[in-house]
Formats: C-alpha cells, sequence, structure tokens
C-alpha cells in the first residue's frame, strides 16, 4: 500500500498546484471576457481583409478598423476602388454609415441593423452586439478539451429569459489564451443556424489573435465571409476626433 | 287606339307562325337576363360578404385617431384615451361594440428572418367582442387579458419566420425617446386569416405595449362597430361632435381600396349587362330581319290593301316588344328563382384557400334586389326594341308594287 500511497500524495498535491489557475479560468463568464478583451482591447486598430462568397461569385474588400471601449467603433473600406470609402461608425447605441458617392452620413434606423454589413454574412448587429454574448446569457462550462497542448473551454450560453435574443443558445469555444476558437448559433428547437470558426491563429500585436474567422449559415455552406486580419496594434492611444461623424465623412 | 287593338291580335299571331324561331329567341333574352340577374345577385353577396369579413378583422366599421396618425402611424401620432364626453358619445349613439388599440409599426425577429410587422396592443375581452381574429386561432390560445405580454402571430408569418408555438421571437417597435424598444414575446397562438393579414399584425397585451413603448396609457386608435351601415354616417357626425379635435372615419375612408371595391363592385354588372346586350341584341335582329325577308310578299300584299307604311313599322315593332317582353318575364322568374333556390346559400368552404385571396366568407348568401329586377329588366327591353327598330324601318320602306310582283 505504501507505493500507492505515495503516488496518491503526488497526485493531489498537483492538484493543489493547479486548482486556483483552473479555478479562475473555469468560470465561463470570465473566459468570454478576457476573450473578448483579447480581441478588441482597450483600444485597437486593425487591418483587415474581407472575402464574401456569395451565390453570385466571390469580392474581396480591405478594411482599416479602429475600437475603442465595447461600443465604439470605426470601419474604413480601402480597395477595391468601387468599395473605398465605404464606412461605418459605431457610437454607443447609434450606427452611422457614410457612403462616398453620395457623399452622405446616414444613421441607420435601428430597423435596419439587422441588415447584412455590406453584403457580407454579418450584420450591423453582429458588429455592435458583441456583448450581449457576455452579459445576457447564462453560461456553462460544457468541457475542457485538450488539443496542440492547450486547454480548450467549450462554453454553452442560454440566454436570460425576457433578454431581446432570438437564439437558443450559443456554443462559444476559447482556447486557454482566451484566442476565441468558433462560435456556434443554435435555434430554439436546437438546430445549428450558423457558425463563425476561426481557422488560423497567429501572433499579431504581441498577442495571440484569430487571425483567419469564418461566418456562415448551415442552410448556404457553400455561402461566407471570411475575415484576415492582415496586422493589428492594441492599446494604443487614438485620437478622440476618430469617432465623430465629421471624420466619417471626411477622414482627416 | 283602333290601330293598337288591330295590330296586336295581329303581332301576337305572327309570332307564332314559326315557334321555334320564336322560342330560341325567347331563349336568347331569358338567359341573358337571368344571367345578368344571377350575376349581379352573385357579385352583391359576394362584395358584402367580403366587405363584412374584412372590416370584421380589424378596422370594424370605423374609426377615431389623432390626427395625422393615418398619414404616418408612428409614435408621435397617438391619441390620449377616450375622455368622458367621448365614451357617452361611444357607448349611447348606436354603437354596438368598440374598443381600444394600440398600433405601431415595428419588425419582428426570429433565428432565420428579420420582417416588417404592425404589433397591435389589445384588450382582449372587447376584442372578442367586435373581431374575428379570436375566433381563428387554430394553435394555441389568444390572448389572456389585457396585461398578457405573450403575442398571437399569424400562421402564414410563422411559417416565414421559421418559429412556431411556444417558441420566442423579437419585436421591435420605436419607443417615445426614438429608440427601438426590443422585447421578447412568447407566441402563445397562432391564427388563420388571410395571407396578407397573417403577414402584417402581431397581436399582444395592451398594457405591456405600452410599457414597451413608454407611452403611458395612450392609444393609437378606437374601432367601432355599427349594427347598420346605413346609420353609419350618422353615428360618425355624433362622434365628430363629441370629440372635435380627433379624426373619425368611417371604413370607407379608412381602407381606400375597400372603399373603391364597394363603389366599383356594381360596374361589374354594368359590364356583364353590355356583354348579354350585345348577344341579345345580335339574337333579335337576326330573327326579325329574317322574319320581315321572308314575309316581304305579305308586306306588299297588306300595303296594297291599305296598310300605312308606319303601320308596317307598327307592326313588326309590336312584334319585337312582344317578343322580347315575354322573354324579360320569363328570364325575371327565372333569376328569382335561381336565389329562392339558393337561399340556403352557396357553400364555399370546399375552395376554402383558393378563395382565400377573395376574402369572402365561407357561405354566400343571394339576395333579391328590387332595384336590379326593375333596371335591368327594363334596359333589355327598351334596347331589344330599340335595335329591332332596324328590321322594321326595312319592312316599312318595302314598296308595294315591287313585293307583289316578288314571286314567293
Amino acid at each position: 500500500m505504501p507505493a500507492l500511497t505515495r503516488r496518491h500524495l503526488i497526485a493531489t498535491s498537483a492538484a493543489f498546484l493547479v486548482v486556483p489557475r483552473m479555478a479562475l479560468a473555469q468560470d465561463p463568464q470570465a473566459i468570454l471576457r478576457a476573450a473578448f478583451n483579447n480581441w478588441r482591447a482597450e483600444t485597437s486598430h486593425a487591418v483587415m481583409e474581407m472575402t464574401i462568397r456569395g451565390a453570385s461569385g466571390t469580392r474581396s474588400l480591405t478594411m482599416e478598423s479602429w475600437t475603442k471601449g465595447r461600443d465604439t467603433a470605426l470601419v474604413r473600406f480601402t480597395a477595391p476602388a468601387r468599395d473605398a470609402g465605404n464606412a461605418t461608425l459605431q457610437a454607443g447605441r447609434r450606427t452611422y454609415v457614410f457612403n462616398p458617392r453620395l457623399n452622405q452620413v446616414i444613421q441607420l434606423p435601428a430597423s435596419a441593423m439587422q441588415q447584412s454589413w455590406m453584403g457580407s454574412d454579418f450584420s450591423y448587429n453582429d458588429l455592435t452586439k458583441t456583448e450581449a454574448l457576455v452579459n445576457d446569457y447564462t453560461h456553462r462550462l460544457l468541457e475542457t478539451r485538450r488539443a496542440g497542448g492547450r486547454n480548450i473551454y467549450v462554453i454553452e450560453a442560454i440566454p436570460k429569459r425576457g433578454k431581446p435574443i432570438v437564439w437558443g443558445k450559443q456554443i462559444v469555444t476559447v482556447r486557454d489564451d482566451y484566442v476565441l476558437l468558433g462560435q456556434q448559433f443554435y435555434d430554439q428547437t436546437g438546430v445549428l443556424v450558423r457558425e463563425m470558426v476561426t481557422g488560423k491563429v497567429r501572433n499579431i500585436g504581441g498577442r495571440p489573435y484569430p487571425a483567419e474567422i469564418t461566418m456562415s449559415s448551415v442552410a448556404t455552406p457553400d455561402q461566407w465571409t471570411r475575415v484576415v486580419t492582415k496586422s493589428a496594434e492594441f492599446d494604443l492611444a487614438l485620437p478622440g476626433y476618430l469617432f465623430t461623424r465629421s471624420n466619417l465623412q471626411n477622414p482627416r | 287606339m283602333e290601330t293598337f287593338k288591330l295590330l296586336a291580335p295581329l303581332a301576337w299571331r305572327n309570332l307564332w307562325r314559326n315557334p321555334r324561331r320564336t322560342i330560341i329567341t325567347l331563349f336568347v333574352v331569358s338567359v341573358g337576363l337571368w344571367s345578368i340577374l344571377a350575376v349581379a345577385s352573385f357579385i352583391s353577396a359576394w362584395a358584402q360578404s367580403s366587405r363584412d369579413a374584412t372590416l370584421r378583422l380589424l378596422i370594424a366599421q370605423g374609426q377615431i385617431h389623432a390626427v395625422g396618425y393615418m398619414d404616418d402611424p408612428n409614435i408621435s401620432n397617438l391619441m390620449p384615451p377616450p375622455d368622458e364626453a367621448l365614451v357617452a358619445a361611444l357607448d349611447t349613439s348606436g354603437i354596438s361594440n368598440w374598443v381600444a388599440r394600440l398600433e405601431l409599426p415595428g419588425v419582428v425577429q426570429s433565428e432565420y428572418k428579420t420582417l416588417p410587422v404592425s404589433l397591435v396592443g389589445v384588450d382582449p375581452e372587447a376584442e372578442r367582442r367586435i373581431s374575428s381574429i379570436p375566433s381563428k386561432i387554430v394553435e394555441g390560445r389568444y390572448l389572456d387579458g389585457p396585461e398578457d405580454d405573450s403575442a398571437v402571430i399569424g400562421l402564414n408569418l410563422a411559417k416565414r419566420l421559421k418559429t412556431a408555438l411556444g417558441r420566442r421571437v423579437i419585436l421591435m417597435v420605436t419607443a417615445e425617446d426614438g429608440w427601438l424598444e426590443e422585447r421578447s414575446f412568447d407566441v402563445v397562438g397562432i391564427y388563420d386569416a388571410d395571407t396578407a393579414f397573417e403577414d402584417t399584425y402581431i397581436f399582444t397585451g395592451r398594457r405591456p405595449m405600452q410599457a414597451m413603448v413608454g407611452v403611458g396609457d395612450k392609444i393609437a386608435q378606437i374601432a367601432f362597430e355599427v349594427p347598420e351601415d346605413a346609420a353609419l354616417a350618422g353615428v360618425v357626425e355624433r362622434l365628430r361632435a363629441a370629440a372635435p379635435t380627433l379624426d373619425v372615419r368611417e371604413w370607407r375612408k379608412i381602407s381606400l381600396i375597400m372603399g373603391a371595391m364597394d363603389a366599383t363592385m356594381g360596374g361589374v354588372v354594368f359590364i356583364w349587362m353590355a356583354v348579354m346586350m350585345v348577344m341579345i341584341s345580335i339574337g333579335v335582329i337576326n330573327t326579325q330581319l329574317m322574319a320581315v325577308f321572308e314575309r316581304t310578299h305579305e308586306f306588299g300584299l297588306l300595303r296594297a290593301l291599305g296598310f300605312k307604311s308606319r303601320h308596317v313599322l307598327l307592326l313588326v315593332t309590336f312584334e319585337s316588344v312582344l317578343l322580347i317582353g315575354l322573354g324579360v318575364l320569363i328570364g325575371m322568374i327565372a333569376g328569382a328563382a335561381t336565389v329562392w333556390g339558393l337561399s340556403d346559400g352557396i357553400d364555399l368552404s370546399a375552395f376554402g384557400k383558393a378563395l382565400e385571396a377573395f376574402k369572402a366568407g365561407d357561405t354566400l348568401y343571394l339576395e333579391v334586389n328590387p332595384i336590379d329586377y326593375i333596371i335591368f329588366p327594363l334596359a333589355i327591353w327598351a334596347l331589344g326594341v330599340v335595335v329591332a327598330l332596324w328590321p322594321a324601318y326595312r319592312a316599312q320602306k318595302i314598296s308595294p308594287v315591287e313585293a307583289m310582283r316578288q314571286a314567293t
């Protein structure tokens, strides 16, 4: 029996060493919050390429984005020439779009927020309502997987009663360095409706980052939108004028 | 008078010299008139049935709004709940039922789709008396009370949203502060009306909706029902006097399409009548011309015996007056018999879905409209006689000498 006792002891002490870290990490809401902080930080500036594969073909757009806090963001398209200059500004609850051909800023009526953003599989709400996943859902850690030498958390998020959320649930996959690996949206009967998958994780701006994400609907698997982050900086100082309507229309 | 006494029996006997031809003409005239009368009854029954069915859904016979709401049904054009004077007028002035509703445009969202709708906050108790929607629930239940914060949606909308009973949908309505207020609603009932209606209206309790958009106790409309359409104008006048600052309208001014349909439904009968008139005219002219040509020799003889040319004209005209008059009489009897034979109602339920677009009820009740039985027979008779003047004129022009010389 002594051998067994010793092994037991080693196992128990090893568990003791790990437990405090695990306990912190295993609060699913904290994991999600950390994943979003990793995604956007306090401020961020990124250059991205968005590829939209639609029923009528594939097109690629290049865009530059700036974010500040949780509800302020500016996205400006730079290529191709046809789409260059189009920009979207989120300032709190208001969302503005600028169209260079009309040379006009339009505040989106809230009813249009569910519409597709630049013809992609993302809606304006997808851009602006990221915080809802952290605050308006109850979370449960379904399992902790090991893959590639890392822990991967699979979190089930169910909307809180009365919150204006159509989904029955979301399943979010986060790596233990808080890289968002995937997000699945289920309807209220438990059928998967749409899915976001992180294809590549790279070190960008000094942190591990989901460098390539793909959003698609289950109903149309051959149509998808892929966003590849080319470069990014985080927690940098951004000038205050950046997120104003005048800057949206006439970039300095 | 002497001439009439002489010519009338002659004309009557002439009619039956070729019974087969006369019967064919009678048949054409009577079937023509019968079809006009039957179509008129059917169309008016249909128009009334579809009008009643549509008004029973939501519009009722008339509505009261704040001025401007009809042009722009948004949150800034709501009205306060009815004051004492208006309630008194609503309770007394020949109105059988009335309800107050909040109705605002919004957006409904499911996991799969986002669609524009009109959200209606109702008082279910009152709604059961005035609207047919509570009785059209095919799945689940109607709302419980004015506090019920669930949603009742249309069958087709549920299909388009890919949602179902027991699931939730998100409704977004512009609130008092200009923001789109979002709320989750449990679908507790699904109703079956026509698809356009189903796609437009979602019902919930009035008070939860007022709270959602933050308008206190304001409402969008009062809908009222009057037992007799004839009394409507008077009721509207009295309500206008009781609420001079509000916009009181009868249904014709609310649903302009229905007002226009109501006004043009009669026109269809006249188009049918025009078609039938052409058929009858061809029949009558054909018969009478034949009759005249056949009797050229005879007319010549009559002229030689002392008939004036106008007597010939009168004789032939008399024949057509009698012929068409008899046909019209048969047509009227057949028309009335048809309507009375179908007085139990025409059951359209077998056609159910196919006729839904016409918005009629399941059973049509035909009625004899006395005015139809005066106007249409007289019109046919008069027009028939007028076209028969041409053969008569031909007969009058026959010269006795030439006619007598013609071999028979």
